[in-house]
């Protein structure tokens, strides 16, 4: 079931006509022409649609908070500051596919009543910026954006923010604050962007991926969409595969697929490279967990979850690697990334990746271990936002699977 | 709505924080980032943290509303972990020099450390000196960002003592809407700063370093120019004490805020070598004598109104920074401080015949931005620099601690009278409102030229950051308006460019509750302590035989003897100042 990657290398980028020919703006042109803005975030809800980005919030609860909340401005976020490692799907939908995007967010721009929207594209996503101010220019002179859209009396139109490549300008409050000029650090929850978000005005940040499943759900009703995938967590993911695995990259499966099935099956990863052997399989990037050959049968889910499966990466690890190397490169990037607001993260993410270099040249100092435990406990408990407790995940499993590898001195 | 903090009951509104209820009721909750004074909290230093049944994880009591149902305990085997790991974290990243640090035995971080027993770095310290050389090269790696700046008269910082609470940050953009604060760099590097990590470039009014927890930004410690000159058998070194310190500096050797010490005040100068001990007191009198004059003047002329007091130097700076187009507004008198001073190296000088260059002007004063004005180029009306040495209570206080003096055991002693009488208009000056009333005492009494039947006006007073009215006097409604803190008066200077409001006469503190609040003060203060200076000082002018400012005998003396009259070429010489244009 392709849905995400439809159009995947049949469309020219460059040209919303390859677009409109292969279906493009139909469901835009099915919302303007039969659909309230109520019936619009109804079907969503029916759809069963989950946010892409990682905590797999309902994308319906957002577009209904932020329809019911009432302003005169209100604003519909597109977020592509995508900057997990090893994560590009949203930039590869952006330069393959850049009008479902368009579309998504225009649908449901009118759902909530917004005028404005951004796209909000992580600092270093050159070409992604391109291509999306080419087909931004190519919607406005189809009217697909812009003053009375396809003849109706919905206007809307839309802004590129480039970010700057901070990791935690992905999260919504940090990523608003930096539209607003502000430091991009997380805001207070409550209250939620969909109260008070952007300016101060109803704000919806929905995750690119999140956004190309809308016209599919409008065109070919919500149903069929939540018959795809698991019953609690519908649909299709972009997975992404890297590391010892056969073949590597972007393969969109159902919601629910085992990780094994992912790896071993040859329509997607084919196993392993020649002559590894499996060790471990980090899930959903460097925030991810790591599983192990026993739990390969977990299946990938949105939802609680033993194994969150985040932004859809699993790194396959095999036995020719060395986890200290690791350790050193997840704790230096939290480190790098965190925003320096709270105690817990600004120091704990520093004194982390502090100890990883220490394992790392064999010269840990007595009661680092224990010194360890207590940074991970604080990062995993008391953080202002989630940044700490990603900062802790890997570290956390890496101790409990293979504690004695790393305090043993090699 | 009700609800249960460790076990017990108790009310609350809903949209307090857990915090919020849990201060009310005494129970302590310990916090380095939030301040009464600047709320809500932004929870960056989750030392608040406590256990609810709402939530799995901890929660910072600073940020999370009471709910119904709540139920809290602020005191918990994890609560406890939380804040000693997150403290232990703070420790390593701080300087370690209390020994000798201005906040030794005042510092917020200090008295945390000590009640969680942390003794010892248990991370390797990433600021402060090396002590064993194979330490050296950890701490290389481990090097901060340290800025220390210098380069202004008012305030001293140095980011080793910063634990980024951001306190700085607010008060400067919220309370006094300046920003000349804010967080530079990210994770562990981020520290507070100036943008670009220029200079200070702000009013100095020195609201930072009364928020601020440890030693990260002070007032500019000028004790040690004070200790060369009382040492030069040359000089004389003639002391003014500012009206709000005699509420204040009792504060300091552990006596109740407000505690009225102004005899203990002069004894503590003397003792420390101060050849005269005058009052600043005199100097506000003086002001009111040439500032109500000058507002009649104005009345007469039709303007320009409104007119401005200028008595506070941050207030003045932020008009010549921000607003220069309202210089003409401003008063030309100078503060209190300046106008003493002038006439103790001029008057008092040659009236005694000393040498004017031989006295060494020292005062006592509530402000860090004092500092700055005794610094400004203008203000050499005697022919040198008027004013050569301004401490601040804190400043006077830390060096009367080191000489071991104890102020409640000396002999009380009195101003030296010469330029020592004062009157309750003056003592005003403390507070905010105070200069208005002063004015108005001398003002009203002076165009209606019958004595006043009640000499307070309350309708000036109080805690409201724009309080206004309209008094009515001989068939003039003048329009007056008391103003604290930079962001109230911005909001009158723009109401006034907008032509939304006709004032005649505006008093501006830059400091909350004027002077009493200043940026020089001792620590900690809070809403609740500078209402109880506020008290002291309202009912020391209440209690005192003159209190109006043109029935002082040293007055009356001044200006038959010197001055002429208010107004006079004398006293413009002396007593009144131009500004300048800084905008950028």
């Amino acid at each position: 079931m392709q849905i995400l990657t439809k159009n995947w290398d049949k469309i020219d980028p460059f040209h919303i006509d390859t677009y409109a020919r292969s279906g493009g703006y139909e469901a835009l042109r099915k919302v303007i022409r039969e659909m309230t803005p109520e019936s619009v975030v109804k079907e969503i809800k029916i759809s069963g649609l989950q946010g892409r980005g990682g905590a797999g919030c309902p994308t319906a609860l957002k577009w209904e908070s932020a329809a019911k909340t009432k302003a005169q401005d209100k604003y519909f976020i597109c977020n592509l500051d995508e900057s997990e490692p090893g994560v590009y799907k949203d930039r590869t939908i952006a330069e393959k596919s850049p009008h479902q995007i368009i579309e998504g967010m225009i649908i449901g721009a009118y759902a909530i009543g917004a005028k404005k929207g951004f796209i909000y594209i992580n600092g270093h996503y050159e070409k992604s910026a391109e291509i999306l101010t080419v087909a931004i220019k190519q919607a406005l002179e189809k009217e697909f954006l812009g003053k009375g859209i396809m003849g109706s009396s919905f206007d809307f139109e839309i802004e590129i923010f480039r970010g700057s490549g901070a990791y935690i300008c992905g999260e919504e409050t940090a990523l608003i604050n930096t539209i607003e000029g502000k430091r991009g650090e997380p805001r207070l929850k409550p209250p939620y962007p969909v109260n008070s978000g952007l300016f101060g005005k109803p704000t919806v940040v929905n995750n690119t991926e999140t956004l190309v499943n809308i016209p599919f759900i409008i065109s070919r009703g919500a149903k069929i969409f939540s018959g795809i995938g698991m019953k609690n967590s519908p649909g299709t993911k972009l997975f992404l595969l890297e590391g010892a695995v056969k073949s590597k990259g972007i393969f969109e499966a159902p919601l629910g697929t085992s990780v094994q099935e992912l790896i071993y099956n040859s329509i997607y990863g084919g196993g392993l490279e020649e002559g590894k052997e499996f060790w471990f399989a980090q899930i959903g990037g460097a925030s991810g967990r790591l599983m192990t050959a026993g739990n390969l049968d977990q299946l990938l889910v949105y939802g609680p979850a033993e194994y969150p499966l985040g932004c859809g990466s699993i790194l396959v690890v095999d036995k020719s690697m060395d986890l200290k190397d690791f350790l050193v490169s997840w704790s230096g990037f939290f480190h790098r990334e965190s925003c320096g607001k709270c105690v817990p993260c600004r120091e704990g993410t520093f004194r982390l990746h502090e100890i990883a270099k220490r394992i790392r040249n064999n010269d840990l100092l007595p009661d680092d271990q224990e010194r360890l435990e207590d940074i991970l406990w604080t990062l995993g408990n008391t953080t202002f936002c989630p940044l700490g407790n990603f900062a802790a995940t890997a570290w956390k499993d890496a101790i409990r699977i293979f504690g004695d590898k790393i305090f043993k001195a090699a | 709505m009700q609800i249960k903090i460790n076990n017990k009951s108790y009310d609350c509104n809903p949209d307090e924080t857990i915090l919020s209820v849990c201060k009310k009721n005494g129970i302590r909750v310990p916090t380095l980032c939030t301040h009464p004074d600047l709320l809500p909290s932004e929870g960056a230093c989750r030392m608040c943290l406590v256990e609810t049944n709402q939530a799995k994880c901890l929660v910072s009591s600073c940020t999370t509303k009471v709910c119904e149902g709540l139920e809290v305990i602020t005191e918990s085997e994890k609560t406890n972990k939380a804040r000693t790991i997150n403290l232990e974290l703070l420790w390593a990243d701080h300087a370690g020099k209390c020994a000798k640090c201005k906040r030794n035995g005042n510092c917020e971080l200090q008295r945390l450390a000590k009640e969680f027993n942390i003794d010892e770095f248990r991370f390797v310290p990433r600021r402060g000196e090396p002590a064993l050389p194979d330490e050296i090269d950890l701490i290389k790696d481990n090097w901060s960002h340290v800025v220390v700046d210098e380069e202004n008269p008012s305030i001293s910082r140095d980011s080793e003592y910063c634990i980024e609470c951001r306190r700085c940050v607010k008060v400067c953009r919220d309370i006094q809407t300046v920003e000349a604060y804010g967080f530079n760099h990210r994770s562990s590097k981020s520290n507070v700063g100036t943008p670009y990590e220029k200079p200070l470039d702000c009013i100095f009014c020195g609201q930072c370093s009364m928020v601020c927890p440890t030693a990260a930004i002070t007032e500019k410690d000028d004790t040690e120019k004070l200790e060369q000159a009382l040492a030069d058998p040359k000089k004389m070194v003639i002391a003014q004490t500012a009206p709000s310190t005699r509420f204040t500096f009792s504060e300091e050797f552990g006596q109740n805020p407000g505690t009225f010490w102004e005899k203990q005040l002069v004894a503590t100068l003397k003792e420390l070598g101060c050849d005269k001990v005058f009052d600043t007191v005199l100097g506000a009198d003086l002001t009111i004598m040439e500032e109500a004059n000058e507002l009649i003047e104005r009345i007469k002329k039709g303007g320009p109104f409104p007119m401005f007091t200028s008595c506070c130097p941050s207030w003045v700076l932020y008009i010549e920074k921000y607003y220069p187009e309202f210089i003409p507004n401003l008063s030309t008198c100078k503060s209190p401080q300046q106008m003493l001073s002038s006439l103790i190296k001029t008057y008092y000088a040659e009236k005694e015949k000393f040498d004017p260059e031989n006295i060494v002007n020292l005062s006592i004063m509530p402000c860090t931005s004092k500092k700055y004005e005794a610094q400004r180029k203008e203000m050499d009306a005697s022919g040198q620099k008027d004013t050569d040495i301004v401490l601040t209570v804190r400043e006077l206080a830390r060096l009367v601690r080191e000489r071991k003096i104890l102020p409640s055991y000396l002999k009380e002693k009195k101003y030296d009278p010469a330029l020592g009488i004062s009157t309750g208009a003056g003592v005003l000056f403390a507070a905010s409102g105070g200069v208005m009333e002063a004015a108005l005492r001398t003002a009203v009494e002076r165009i209606t030229g019958q004595e006043l039947a009640k000499l307070d006006f309350e309708i000036v007073r109080g805690e409201a950051g724009i309080r206004c009215a309209g008094i009515d006097i001989d068939g003039l409604n003048l329009k007056v308006a008391v103003v604290h803190e930079i962001r109230n008066a911005k909001k009158i200077l723009e109401e006034i460019k907008q032509g939304k409001s006709e004032y005649h006469f505006v008093e501006v503190m830059a400091c909350p509750n004027g002077c009493i609040g200043g940026g020089g003060q001792p620590l900690p203060a809070d809403q609740e302590i500078r209402n109880a200076r506020i008290k002291g000082v309202l009912s020391r002018d209440k209690g005192m035989s003159l209190r109006k400012s043109h029935d002082n005998p040293v007055i009356k003396k001044l200006y038959k003897e010197f001055l002429e009259k208010p107004g006079s070429e004398k006293a413009e010489k002396l007593l009144h100042t131009k500004y300048t244009n800084r905008k950028k």
